[in-house]
């Protein structure tokens, strides 16, 4: 029964989300592309920061790097083959640092990961031969097609790779990863004695972060034609798919989707009512959030099972719950 | 509320109440209809997406008060011309908080949320060009105010219009004259700020004094919000340059030059863009300010008679000190000639319809207070000159185009 409920609205949410690009406006549209690039963000960050609990601020350094790999490789090369390139570029990056940064732990973890971003967004913006610096690298555009079928293009585009990515952390969390990295947020020095290679497993989840997060880069970068280093080594790419997560639910699979189309709405609607202190009401609205619901909209479901449980005992009439309540 | 409910409910059972309130009601419609149809034949919209916040907001704001100038100025003698009847100018203003992404997002939103009937690009070329594709596809005329880089207009797009000349324009000038006048200076140094239209203009530069045989005995890059630049330029000194250029923003050139005269790097050109336009500069550098050469777009000391809604340069350099109670630079300029070109293609063409404003714009002939502006097939300017100048006893003093020129270069620098 729940499974067929779940089927039937998993359904519902693919017709609507086919139907879109051709009922509304583009500006709907360039909405919902910019919700499925946080949804990748988000939930490629939940691989490594949800499951296996390491606090990472690296997105940035992924998105941008994929967006420079693209970008580079658009100039000789197709469109799909300029977005492999950013999520390669990402990926081997995050293989090269991983090791280093992931014997760190907690605080220091993060703020290793924090430094990332600035650190390429330096090196990106001196190699002004291959990047074009501080100018910024523009991207040839596709000519070929309308633009509104582009519009619709980078739609479909960024839907895939949000879907792609909701299935990617489906199949890790099915795996034997997914339990090493839950191990590992658990208490890693008792997984370590478990057998569990705890360094191989959190590099494994770093990469796998990593890769979705230079694909949204890359295809970001071919969407808007232009990009500078401030632009894609922004260090709010790392912080708003964190505080997305923590808005759905950290570790689960549908949080960071909700969290990324709860956080984009939010945002456009305090923006669309308090044109001038738009940044601080939100910022309040997200603290407010954290605090009151610090598991995120997740826990919602937990406490109407707890109501539910609650009213079921109290139909029985004992007097033990009672007392409790 | 609940104990106002009965009330109501009386009045609107009993018959003549319930009929007076539907013609107030339908009155009260009819009236809001009215205005709003009104403001909708009055109102010429016009989208303008800024970054009054984060790092650029120094040059939005300064665009946004060039804008308001020309719409209160324009509204004040009634409006635009559109063949025969006046119509108001209101802008939409929105901050993209400096960011690419979000300014192309808004254009969007003005096109499709606000329906402008025209728009002015946000700021740098980077995000203009961004943007552009937006303009382009709802067919929007917009005016490009601070895109220089020819890169923004290669893309055949027929709805960009950009009021700054190519970067090169900046550097031929200056290049040949040093040439003519100075033919011992021989080695160049440059130092740009990391930034798109800093670096581009640094790469400009070297191009053009390579092409007329000068040598580049350096060329360094800074970052961002540097507060020291003595390594760079103890290595300029060792370099040994005729010839110092310096790209940037104000703060920046004000502390190269301070740090240029505490480190004894002596030239006998050097050449500061973009501040030494600025009074502030000339303020705070004093005597080290004096024979230090710039160029711009558009600097208050020219002296064009105009056509448009301003009349001169003079004019529109006292009204702009009137209302900000300083000295408009080439920011404010353009923001303000943006608003000067819509205006005058819209009377030329008799109509708000986007399709002859855009043709109007592109057969050009606009004599304003900025210059005269016509663009080339592409949509940039292409019609004037943009000045040179130096500080020489403390004034600047343009040395070319030779039409507006009140002084020659002069040799040396402390």
């Amino acid at each position: 029964m729940r499974r067929a409920l779940l089927l039937g609205g998993l359904a519902v949410l693919a017709l609507a989300l086919a139907a879109l690009p051709f009922m509304s406006g583009n500006y709907l549209v360039r909405l919902a592309t910019i919700a499925f690039m946080y949804v990748v963000l988000a939930s490629s960050w939940n691989i490594i920061g949800g499951l296996a609990g390491y606090p990472s601020f690296a997105s940035a350094a992924f998105f941008g790097l994929g967006a420079y790999g693209s970008a580079i490789v658009r100039a000789h090369a197709a469109l799909p083959l300029a977005w492999c390139a950013g999520a390669l570029t990402a990926s081997l990056f995050a293989l090269l640092i991983g090791p280093a940064i992931l014997r760190l732990r907690g605080h220091y973890f993060a703020v290793a990961s924090l430094v990332l971003a600035p650190v390429l967004r330096e090196l990106v913006n001196g190699a002004t031969d291959l990047t074009g610096g501080g100018m910024g690298l523009t991207l040839p555009g596709s000519t070929a097609l309308s633009v509104d079928a582009t519009a619709r293009l980078y739609y479909a585009v960024m839907l895939a790779a949000a879907v792609g990515t909701v299935l990617f952390t489906i199949l890790i969390l099915s795996s034997r990863l997914g339990w090493a990295l839950r191990c590992i947020e658990q208490n890693e020095d008792a997984s370590t004695v478990l057998g569990v290679n705890t360094l191989t497993a959190k590099v494994a989840a770093f990469v796998a972060s990593a890769a979705p997060a230079g694909l949204a880069g890359a295809i970001y970068a071919t969407w808007i034609g232009y990009i500078d280093p401030t632009d894609v080594f922004d260090d709010l790419l790392s912080v708003k798919p964190i505080v997305m997560a923590f808005l759905g639910g950290v570790g689960t699979i549908a949080g960071p989707v909700f969290g990324a189309a709860i956080f984009v709405a939010l945002e456009e609607l305090v923006w669309r009512n308090v044109l001038n202190f738009h940044a601080g009401i939100l910022g309040i609205i997200i603290v407010c959030l954290l605090v009151f619901i610090p598991g995120g909209l997740g826990s919602f479901r937990h406490a109407a099972a707890r109501v539910r449980a609650l009213a079921s005992k109290q139909t029985n009439g004992t007097a033990r719950v009672r007392s409790a309540a | 509320m609940r104990f106002l409910r009965p009330r109501v409910g009386a009045m609107l059972r009993s018959q003549p109440h319930r009929r007076r309130m539907l013609a107030l009601a339908l009155a009260a419609l009819g009236l809001f209809l009215a205005s709003h149809v009104q403001a909708e034949n009055s109102a010429i919209r016009i989208g303008a997406p800024l970054p009054l916040t984060g790092a650029l907001s120094p040059e939005g704001l300064k665009l946004q008060q060039g804008y308001e100038l020309w719409k209160d100025v324009v509204n004040a003698a009634g409006g635009i011309n559109v063949g025969g009847t006046k119509r108001l100018v209101e802008i939409v203003y929105y901050d993209y908080q400096s960011a690419t992404p979000k300014a192309v997002q808004l254009a969007e939103k003005l096109a499709t949320d606000d329906k402008v009937d025209f728009m002015f690009s946000p700021f740098g070329s980077g995000a203009t060009k961004a943007a552009s594709t937006v303009s382009e596809r709802y067919g929007i005329p917009t005016i490009a105010p601070t895109a220089s880089s020819a890169e923004v207009y290669d893309q055949g797009y027929k709805n960009l219009f950009g009021t700054f000349t190519d970067n090169s324009t900046l550097s031929e000038p200056m290049t040949d004259i040093a040439k003519a006048k100075a033919p011992k200076v021989q080695r160049i140094a440059i130092l740009a700020r990391n930034d798109l239209y800093p670096l581009a203009l640094g790469q400009e530069f070297e191009k053009s004094g390579k092409k007329r045989g000068f040598e580049i005995v350096y060329f360094g890059k800074y970052a961002i919000n540097t507060l020291d630049h003595a390594s760079a330029l103890t290595e300029i000194k060792g370099a040994n340059p005729d010839w110092i250029v310096a790209t940037g923003y104000i703060n920046d050139m004000i502390l190269i030059r301070k740090q240029m005269a505490d480190l004894g790097a002596k030239a006998q050109v050097v050449t500061m863009i973009n501040a030494p336009a600025y009074q502030e500069f000339i303020d705070a550098t004093g005597p080290l300010a004096e024979n230090v050469t710039s160029a711009t777009w558009w600097h208050p000391a020219e002296h064009y008679q105009s056509k448009d809604a301003f009349g001169s340069t003079e004019h529109y350099t006292e009204l702009f000190q009137n209302k900000f109670k300083s000295l408009p630079d080439f920011t404010n300029a353009t923001g303000s000639a943006s608003g000067v070109v819509l205006q005058m293609a819209i009377e030329k063409a008799g109509s708000t319809d986007r399709a002859k404003v855009r043709e109007a714009l592109a057969a050009g002939g606009f004599d304003t207070f900025f210059g005269p502006l016509s663009f080339n097939a592409a949509g940039q300017a292409t019609s004037y000159v943009p000045p040179v100048f130096q500080i020489q006893r403390g004034k600047a003093v343009v040395i070319y185009p030779d039409a507006i020129k009140a002084g020659d270069l002069q040799l040396g620098v402390q």
